[in-house]
């Protein structure tokens, strides 16, 4: 039971989608692992926090520079903003004090989240730019943040998007950010030198995709509650794996995991706008 | 007899900005030195290479200040995905942009710290970034015959950096750790100047020197708000509608092509106010005990 009645309120509210993809990305996380989220991820933010608060006493949670555990705490407010740093105020360290990228070799144990301008069959992603000449390009894109060196590291990653669209899911990305399995080859990260698993899923606002075993391309793995295989398939520029038989259903939050979501680990709401 | 003095290193704003002439390399830390960055508007520096980030870069852009970026992330700042003067800049091909990522750059200001022509970094093989950026190149590491990427050092002529503290002697001690890659942007660079919240007393450094972060920068600007309308830890929070304002401004002048209401900005908080003090009293006592809190 809720201490505060207006929890029950906030809690009879539908579940949104991005809810449900922080709840699957949340089971997804084991404890004892490092969780390292960028910055203007809201649905990865909230996901680590949720799997922090309802199995994850030993996770360490990373967040702009910031390494924290906050198991002990009740809530751990999401940022206001992209770049809000006063999540310095729960840091056990900073881990940009002069030493960024000094320790990689335990990244193994990390796990991150990622996004992109566009995503290929096979999970590379761009975040430079669209466009044929790099130098006019027709959309400059953010760059490439950290996102080369951390997935070429981390045990594995996820791929989190806001939305769901043929023009993010593109047969060729004009430019490759990330690597995540090149042309479909499971051996080409082992090939390349790259010591991190890669992408493990690829989360949307419709659906959860994973990668075929032998020619590592996207395969739809899961519906959320209300959408179809033709809307996913309508959305995607290029032909996605649909295996036989019905698509599972994205579980939605259990009551418990939706009061520790809502009250906790997403109190502010950053995923119920 | 009197004894020789210790030299001490207090400057102005304006007398570090004069140590970046026409084509130079400066980096800015975060947050950004915003003091001198206004300086540096307001003298019309141009063909600067910058090593920096988000919208501190994006306003030098904006004033003409710059001929290529080292920047792995330009980020809108205020609910945008991609910093407006930077994103039309770019796409416009008025700025070169070096292409690159935090590991890269790391790799590079730390080969420029130790003097060497380059450091081999594994983040990034396989991706778009040699190709276009042709300073990256595949090399075949001598040891193990992995193939690697040589990052190019990132020589720095001048590193701006705003901290909490420091005494006039260098000294400087951050509150909540220094800013991301802000050491590696001090190590890179021939000379360094901090803009600092408060001088401290070589005492106040004295009494707990565990806590000095950077140790004898060539230059201590006294900046109180110094990172306005960016946040300083220890003093205070973002200010987002300061920010929204700049942002509105110049991406009118991005998508709209009207630069009036930038220009008008750059006029009425770069070029006008002559010091960082006159700038502080455009913005306001008001505004600024507003954001007091960290």
């Amino acid at each position: 039971m809720s201490d505060n009645p207006a929890d029950e309120d906030i809690l009879a509210q539908p579940v949104t989608r991005q809810e449900v993809m922080a709840a699957f990305l949340a089971n997804d996380i084991e404890d004892g692992e490092i969780l390292q989220v960028g910055a203007a991820m809201p649905v990865g933010e909230v996901a680590v926090r949720l799997a922090h608060f309802s199995h994850g006493p030993n996770m360490e949670l990373i967040f702009i520079g910031s390494r924290m555990n906050v198991a002990h705490l009740h809530t751990l407010p999401t940022p206001e903003f992209g770049w809000d740093r006063r999540t310095v105020r729960w840091a056990e360290s900073y881990w940009d004090t002069g030493h960024r990228f000094d320790r990689v070799k335990d990244w193994g144990n990390r796990v991150f989240f990622i996004g992109g301008v566009q995503v290929d069959p096979h999970g590379n992603t761009n975040l430079i730019g669209v466009g044929t000449d790099h130098r006019h390009l027709r959309f400059r894109g953010p760059g490439s943040v950290g996102t080369s060196t951390l997935s070429t590291l981390v045990g594995r990653y996820y791929i989190v998007l806001n939305s769901h669209s043929a023009r993010t899911f593109v047969p060729r990305c004009d430019y490759v950010s990330a690597f995540g399995w090149g042309e479909g080859d499971p051996e080409a990260r082992r090939r390349l030198g790259l010591p991190g698993g890669g992408p493990k899923y690829c989360v949307t606002p419709l659906c959860v995709m994973d990668f075929t075993e032998d020619t590592k391309h996207l395969r739809l793995r899961s519906l959320h509650p209300g959408v179809s295989v033709d809307e996913v398939v309508a959305n995607t520029g290029f032909e996605l794996v649909i295996p036989p038989g019905e698509i599972p259903t994205t579980p939605i939050p259990d009551p418990e995991q939706l009061r520790i979501l809502r009250t906790r680990a997403d109190e502010r709401g950053a995923l119920r706008r | 007899m009197s004894h020789p003095q210790r030299r001490e290193r207090i400057v102005s704003e304006a007398e570090a900005a004069s140590w970046v002439s026409d084509g130079m390399t400066i980096a800015i830390g975060e947050p950004g030195p915003m003091a001198v960055i206004r300086q540096l508007v307001r003298r019309g520096v141009k063909d600067l290479t910058v090593v920096g980030s988000g919208v501190a870069l994006d306003l030098l852009i904006a004033a003409g200040c710059v001929r290529k970026t080292v920047a792995y992330y330009v980020g809108g700042g205020a609910g945008g995905a991609v910093a407006p003067s930077f994103r039309r800049a770019a796409e416009a091909g008025d700025i070169e942009v070096w292409e690159c990522e935090e590991g890269i750059v790391a790799a590079g200001l730390r080969a420029a710290a130790q003097g060497l022509p380059f450091l081999p970094w594994r983040g990034g093989l396989g991706t778009s970034l040699p190709d276009v950026n042709p300073d990256l190149k595949l090399m075949t590491d001598p040891i193990r015959g992995e193939t690697l990427i040589a990052v190019p050092a990132i020589e720095v002529d001048v590193a701006f950096l705003h901290a909490a503290h420091a005494d006039a002697y260098g000294n400087v001690q951050h509150i909540g750790g220094p800013g991301w890659l802000d050491l590696f942007l001090y190590r890179a660079a021939d000379r360094c100047a901090v803009q600092v919240e408060k001088v401290l007393s070589n005492e106040d450094i004295r009494a707990n020197p565990g806590a000095t972060t950077i140790a004898g920068v060539d230059g201590v600007i006294r900046a109180p708000w110094g990172a306005h309308p960016f946040y300083s830890r220890g003093y205070y929070v973002q200010d987002r509608a300061f920010t929204r304002r700049y942002v509105d401004a110049a991406t009118t002048a991005a998508q709209a092509g009207d630069r009036g209401p930038l220009d008008t900005f750059l006029r009425t908080y770069c070029i006008e106010p002559e010091t960082h003090a006159d700038y502080l009293e455009r913005v306001g006592v008001r505004q600024l005990i507003a954001l007091h809190e960290y």
